[in-house]
């Protein structure tokens, strides 16, 4: 699977792990992860560990979920980034709008 | 009570429809019409070959039936003549016939036939036979009708793109790009482009440059591009600063673009001499400036989130200022070009780019062997992205050559008196640049058009020294070397926004001289002053980039005073129609 959903026991943090390409092909996969939400979720963790590349909809999609999960209250955190997609993420200036690591 | 019970008929309860019966023998001819009319369809019958395709050209039947052995044409030969007139419907043509040998039924269908019958024959055989064609007629007119629904929607599109087409590259229009010391290098991956790249004149000479990407490509990723074109050109028209633009532009694609499309671009502002450079990046890769010799680059990075993420009330607007020497060239391009991939799936990238701008190449040649190289990379591969590349050379010599550009026909206005004045304070000065509208004004009230790049010079070169000496009292001694010239621009923004006291007084006069107009500019702040008899008269003896403003404002206008302890400046501007009219032809 290109991503996996995990959520902590206490049904708080949402952890979603992308392996591969991040980008328009994984929209569908991508939006169940918020849409599915049965309420409670304070903390989505992006885990790019085992992303090779991600284009501009997956930055798209990461803004989509930003809106969702609360716009400028959002607490979303992006974490084990490659250093190509840390830039593509830091050229767009993401660290203004979420957590990287 | 119970109903009786009616045996269904498939062959009765489809649509009455028109048979045509070929058949020499009188006694088959009669029988056959006899018992289709009973069934409800509409029959014509024909004695021979020759008379069936005649009756078949006239009434256009649904269904034929034919008999092989017929004089004067048989029946191989009507079908196929029948078959050739049928065109896109489709026709059943049945054989009755006696001959049972293998090789004529073969014949029966080669030359069109659709099925055959053995004479003699059941008529429940015939009528089933009938039926069976007539679902695949059926079928057959319905597929046809949706073909030719699918075609005429499909030229309908077509006709509508194209209109479409034609109207976003009328608004999408790339302004002056054809310039000579332009390079650009335009890939879109569908017919509309998801990257934009636009380029205009300034007022006051000089070049707004925007490269964008919109997230996605395609229709979708255009639309975008209309209205942010639009404010481009519209706004720079008016001389608005790019940081004004990008506001702009950003506060129309925050409210009409969906969460998650966006817009990395980057505007990029060269001043008349080509010696500066102003640049705001918001999410497109590195912008790089090349020294005529090579060597290292110039890095000009992202600062910002792209166009259309944030409200403008989290925009940050600021943007970088650097010094260019003459012959650098600046490259600025989309990521479609470092990640423009090879068939095995490697990208571009940007070292590859990098290398190809630092390597040992003719100045002149840089572009085409980067566009060479990339074609050469991509070796026919797929094209995943709208990829934009563009070369500006710091080469003023080029860059003022005669505008081809379509000249504004607008008169100027016969000289009338008029007034104008402008009190601004420190809050105003903080919020507000006043020269779009003094100029905006100007031309409603005098329709200068053809003096415009003159006049804002004058305003805005004025205006700075009164902002910037005056009330900042920023030392311009500092740009003399690259790194106080960023310095300095760093000093002005941070001074600028601290501004708490002071004031800067505008008034424009215009009176009519004879069939002329002379407007008297006159700009008071509340600084010093400076000693203006020791400032440079001459514009040609002066090499360096500060201090050129006043000489060149000396240049333009007929006679330029200080007053009192140098913190009062009035410029006399005079115009006449003749001039006006003449320098409309040659702009």
């Amino acid at each position: 699977m290109a991503l996996v959903t995990r959520i902590s026991s206490d049904g708080k943090i949402v952890t979603v792990d992308i392996s591969g390409r991040f980008d328009f092909s994984m929209h569908q996969e991508f939006r169940q992860v918020y849409e599915q939400d049965p309420g409670g979720i304070t903390q989505y963790i992006i885990n790019l560990h085992q992303t090779e590349y991600m284009d501009s909809s997956a930055l798209g999609m990461l803004l989509l979920l930003r809106e969702h999960a609360g716009g400028d209250r959002a607490n979303i955190k992006i974490v084990h980034c490659q250093p190509e997609v840390k830039k593509i993420l830091t050229i767009a200036n993401f660290q203004h709008l979420f957590c990287l690591d | 009570m119970i109903a009786p019970v009616v045996p269904h008929n498939s062959a009765a309860s489809s649509a009455p429809f028109t048979v045509l019966i070929a058949d020499d023998d009188r006694i088959n001819r009669m029988v056959l019409h006899a018992m289709l009319q009973k069934d409800g369809h509409t029959v014509y019958v024909a004695e021979n070959g020759q008379e069936a395709v005649t009756l078949f050209e006239q009434h256009q039947p649904d269904l034929v039936l034919m008999d092989v052995m017929m004089p004067y044409m048989d029946g191989y030969e009507a079908t196929s003549r029948i078959k050739a007139l049928t065109g896109e419907r489709f026709v059943p043509v049945i054989f009755l016939t006696a001959m049972t040998d293998a090789q004529a039924l073969v014949h029966c269908v080669e030359c069109g036939g659709d099925d055959f019958l053995h004479k003699p024959y059941k008529h429940a055989i015939l009528k089933a036979k009938i039926a069976a064609m007539e679902r695949v007629r059926q079928l057959y007119a319905t597929l046809q009708s949706q073909k030719n629904a699918l075609a005429s929607h499909h030229r309908r599109l077509q006709r509508e793109y194209e209109v479409a087409e034609k109207l976003f590259s009328t608004i999408v229009h790339p302004g002056c790009l054809d310039a000579p010391h332009l390079k650009y290098l335009l890939s879109p991956m569908a017919i509309f482009n998801g990257d934009i790249l636009l380029a205009a004149r300034k007022p006051s000479g000089g070049l707004h440059i925007m490269l964008g990407d919109f997230t996605g490509h395609g229709l979708p990723a255009a639309v975008g591009a209309m209205p942010v074109a639009d404010i481009f050109y519209a706004m720079t028209a008016k001389g608005y600063a790019i940081s004004d633009i990008v506001a702009e532009a950003n506060q129309k694609l925050k409210a009409i673009l969906p969460t998650g499309v966006f817009c990395a671009a980057a505007l990029l502002d060269l001043d008349a001499t080509y010696s500066q450079l102003t640049i705001w990046n918001g999410g497109l890769p590195d912008v790089l400036v090349r020294q005529p010799s090579g060597g290292t680059l110039r890095r000009l990075r992202s600062q910002h989130l792209p166009l259309g993420v944030v409200d403008n009330t989290r925009l940050d607007r600021s943007v970088e200022v650097i010094e260019l020497m003459p012959g650098e060239r600046i490259y600025a391009y989309t990521d479609g070009v470092i990640e423009a991939s090879a068939p095995t799936g490697e990208m571009f990238s940007q070292p590859r780019l990098e290398v190809y701008l630092t390597q040992d190449c003719a100045p002149e040649q840089v572009f085409e062997t980067i566009c060479d190289g990339l074609t050469a990379f991509r070796a026919g591969g797929p094209q995943r992205d709208d990829l934009t590349l563009i070369e500006i050379t710091c080469d003023a010599g080029l860059a003022n050559h005669p505008s081809t550009e379509a000249t504004i026909s607008s008169v100027a206005k016969a000289p009338a008196c008029w007034h104008m004045a402008l009190a601004l304070d420190a809050m105003t000065l903080r919020t507000l640049d006043p020269l779009p509208q003094i100029m905006q004004m100007l031309m409603a009230l005098q329709g200068l058009h053809a003096h415009r790049e003159r006049l804002y010079t004058i305003l805005a070169e004025l205006f700075a020294n009164a902002l910037e000496h005056g009330l900042l009292g920023l030392d311009s001694e500092l740009k003399h070397t690259p790194q106080g010239f960023v310095a300095y621009y760093t000093a002005r923004e941070q001074s600028l926004a601290a501004l708490e006291h002071g004031w800067i007084n505008i008034a424009l006069t215009h009176t009519a001289v004879g069939p002329a107009g002379q407007l008297t500019l006159r700009i008071e702040d509340s600084g010093p002053g400076f000693d203006y008899q020791r400032c440079p008269r001459d514009l040609a003896a002066n090499t360096t980039h500060s201090g050129r403003g006043i000489p060149l404002v000396r240049a333009l206008c007929q006679a330029l005073t200080y007053h009192g302890v140098g913190n009062c400046v009035e410029a006399v501007y005079v115009w006449s129609q003749e001039e006006t009219d003449v320098s409309q032809h040659t702009s």
